[in-house]
């Protein structure tokens, strides 16, 4: 059995990388895949808890959080796909008119 | 069938006299046009509804066992009731009341009804004149059943509202500027804002008297252990308190130094002039003296200063009444003048009655009584002639159209039943023999006098207060003839000669009655009429009455024995020569034209002409006054309202808008600054919780 410090590591790791792109990207839909990252990093420490504890548990959790961002990913789209259509561009540092 | 009408308990409904008119003001304001004369009748039908119910209740009233024990009739309904005090609203009939409601109900009947002929050129706005009045009426009759000061005041203000409704009757626009002595508006503010002036002071009384008596019941309050107490405990209060009340007289009945609104009030219609100087409002002040009498009296300090407001006002207001042109100006200045020969009448006999207390002297109090006695029986007097005259004065206008005396002349032959009735009431007002006014003006003089002529301490303010009340009957004689000849004798100058003769029926006839009662009210003195208006004393002040029985009985209970003393004074032949005297200059100067007027001023331009045309300029302090004094409170309390309770109100809100300003320029829209927040608010969390792990070695 693969050490969990190890499954640790790697689910961190891939967080941090999808934390990075966040911080860094300005383009909509690579911030979307980031939040993916993030999203299956966070599976990834489910999973791995799951099998060390011995408890089916967290591997159901894992499924629906899949479903969920599987959801979200299509409202994610659809409004990247709508901020093109009206502004003509995804680039979030320009999508501020909401903002005061 | 008089016993029947006793029966008939009118008398525990006596509060159906102002509350008729009341409603007729409420029908006529609703109603008034969808009835003829724009609710003229049903404002007739208030008055005289109520004249009757007065008629019967002060029969039943003068009938009762009440009377002649000298007890008031008081029904009280519970008010208002808070802490220690109570208020009360309901009814006190005493023998001034009733003299009160009779009078003011029956004048304004004969107003109301002279009113649909001179009003009838209105058209809609009769509507609310019927109505105004009718509420006029209510807040007479009202203040005179009252049975406390404060329900009296209630009253009082709706007289105040009134009578600048009606003031302003012709408009409440401002078409010249705002000259009070031009235009309807200006005068009926002045009125409004004059009168209110004396009302805060008289509120200010009301509370002091509050304060000291824990009640403001008439009944309450005119009891001698009460009244003692409160007087031995308030030394300096009470006469101040008394001085606030007599300033709320000052007001409503015009005397000096707030008598000039009255003048400027002939803005409104002439009628409105006859209801305010007759029947109604001035008549006010005179009441509240005469109601609270019990408790002026005692102050002589308080009694000498009403004396000498009261004389200075008549002789004063004479002198302008002498070189007036306007018809109604000239009767606005003699109501003045013979409103200030009552309060110099009720303000002598409340000193002598002091004094007569202070010395335990029942001839002093028996004068005394007989000087209340008197200024009552001038008020009625007076409201009887005045109504006359400025009835009469509203029927030459009404038939020549203008106010100026220089344009009328020989209308006697034109308008004979407006000249015979107008002549009546002129020879009643200047006193002329065994008319009505003679009768109690001699009585005021003869008041005034007796504190002189007794040694008390005052006699050279009596004497001079005499004086000027003989001064002023020369002059009342002078003016009112002047007036009555240049109106109706002579020749017919501009406006007399467009004269369209006559008025009608409905105008002539009220001042035909009204010229019976101003020949013949006088004659009530042989009616025991003092002795029936000195039964409200009776009720008030039963203590003083007792000590001065004797007093009493020698002057005021014998009519006969009053006019056998009145001419064994040399000084009422003195009066009725300066009448005489005063009526034979004028007719020398304006009838005969033996001297030409012209020839005593130059050019218009002489000094004195010029200061009394200008009313002693009392108009002008007036508006410096409240220039500069008045826009000045008025000025440091706008500034105070919008730089400090507005400036705290709108820094608040700013304060807050701009923090709110400030915050939102954290939301910048860049998901990245949001992103990076939320993961520093992590990492600070995540640290805090390992170096609280670490601290505390684990869980």
């Amino acid at each position: 059995m693969i050490p969990i410090e190890l499954v640790l590591g790697f689910s961190a790791a891939l967080f941090a990388v999808g934390l990075y792109g966040i911080l860094t990207t300005r383009r909509g839909l690579v911030a979307l895949m980031c939040v993916e990252i993030m999203l299956n990093a966070a599976n990834i420490n489910l999973v791995a808890f799951s099998a060390y504890s011995g408890d089916a548990l967290g591997q159901a959790f894992a499924i629906f959080t899949i479903a969920i961002a599987a959801a979200e990913v299509a409202v994610g789209i659809a409004l990247m796909l709508n901020a093109y259509k009206t502004k003509g561009t995804t680039d979030i540092d320009e999508l501020t008119s909401m903002r005061w | 069938m008089l016993d029947a009408l006793t029966g008939l308990g009118v008398l525990e409904y006596v509060w159906l006299a102002p509350l008729i008119p009341l409603l007729c003001f409420v029908i006529a304001g609703f109603f008034g046009n969808r009835t003829p004369q724009g609710g003229g009748y049903i404002a007739i039908f208030g008055a005289l509804a109520a004249f009757v119910v007065a008629l019967l209740a002060s029969y039943e009233y003068v009938m009762s066992d009440a009377y002649s024990a000298g007890e008031a009739f008081v029904r009280d309904l519970e008010w208002l009731v808070f802490g220690d005090y109570a208020l009360n609203f309901g009814v006190y009939i005493d023998s001034l009341s009733c003299i009160m409601m009779l009078f003011a109900s029956f004048i304004s009947l004969l107003i109301f009804i002279y009113s649909v002929g001179y009003m009838d050129g209105e058209g809609k706005k009769k509507r609310r004149y019927y109505a105004e009045v009718s509420l006029f009426l209510t807040g007479m009759l009202g203040l005179v059943v009252s049975s406390n000061y404060l329900q009296m005041f209630i009253f009082w203000e709706i007289m105040g509202l009134c009578s600048y409704l009606l003031i302003g009757f012709w408009g409440f626009d401002h078409p010249e500027g705002d000259e009070a002595t031009e235009n309807a508006a200006s005068a009926a503010k002045k009125a409004f804002l004059v009168t209110r002036l004396g009302d805060v002071c008289l509120l200010a009384g009301l509370f002091i008297l509050l304060h000291m008596f824990g009640t403001l019941d008439y009944e309450g309050m005119f009891m001698q252990a009460k009244i003692d107490a409160v007087v031995a405990a308030n030394p300096v209060k009470f006469p101040v308190a008394m001085a606030l009340v007599f300033g709320g007289a000052i007001g409503k009945s015009a005397q000096f130094p707030l008598h000039d609104w009255l003048p400027d009030a002939m803005a409104g219609p002439t009628t409105v002039s006859a209801l305010i100087h007759a029947a109604t409002m001035v008549k006010g002040g005179v009441f509240l003296v005469a109601r609270s009498f019990p408790l002026f009296v005692q102050s002589a300090d308080v009694m000498l200063f009403v004396a000498i407001i009261g004389g200075v006002t008549a002789v004063f207001t004479a002198t302008m009444a002498l070189n007036n042109m306007n018809i109604k100006r000239v009767l606005a200045y003699s109501t003045l003048s013979q409103l200030g020969y009552m309060v110099l009448s009720l303000g002598a006999g409340g000193y002598l009655v002091a004094m007569g207390m202070e010395t335990g002297n029942a001839e002093l109090i028996g004068l005394g009584v007989l000087g209340y006695s008197a200024g009552v029986f001038h008020m009625v007097n007076h409201a009887f002639f005045k109504a006359l005259l400025f009835l009469g004065s509203g029927s030459v206008i009404h038939s020549t159209g203008t106010e100026d005396m220089r344009l009328m002349g020989g209308l006697g032959k034109k308008m004979k039943i407006t000249s015979i009735t107008m002549l009546l009431g002129s020879l009643s007002i200047a006193g002329f023999p065994f008319f009505s006014g003679f009768w109690s003006k001699d009585l005021v003089l003869e008041t005034a006098l007796a504190p002189a002529s007794h040694g008390l301490g005052a006699e050279h303010w009596f004497t001079l207060l005499f004086a000027l009340g003989m001064i002023t009957a020369f002059m009342t004689a002078f003016y009112m003839f002047r007036m009555w000849f240049l109106t109706f004798a002579g020749k017919p100058r501009e406006r007399a000669v467009l004269s369209h003769g006559e008025s009608p029926k409905s105008m002539t006839m009220p001042l035909v009655i009204l010229s019976i009662f101003a020949v013949g009210s006088g004659l009530a003195i042989f009616a025991n009429f003092l002795c029936h208006a000195a039964q409200s004393l009776e009720v008030g002040m039963r203590w003083i009455m007792d000590a001065g029985r004797v007093g009493i009985n020698e002057h005021v209970y014998d009519g006969i024995a009053v006019v056998k003393h009145m001419f064994g004074n040399v000084w009422t032949y003195v009066a009725i020569a300066l009448t005489l005297v005063g009526m034979a200059i004028a007719h020398a100067v304006y009838a005969k034209r033996k001297f030409e007027p012209e020839a005593f001023r130059i050019e218009n331009k002489g000094r004195l002409y010029k200061l009394v045309a200008n009313r002693y300029y009392a108009p002008e302090i007036y508006n410096q006054i409240s220039w500069k004094l008045g826009a000045g409170v008025a000025k440091a309390v706008d500034l105070t309202d919008r730089k400090v309770v507005d400036g705290a109100v709108n820094g608040i809100a700013n304060a807050i808008i701009g923090a709110g300003d400030a915050v939102s320029m954290s939301q910048t829209g860049y998901v990245r600054n949001y992103a990076g927040v939320v993961v520093l608010g992590v990492v600070v969390l995540a640290v805090v919780f390992v170096l609280a792990f670490a601290l505390t070695g684990g869980i």
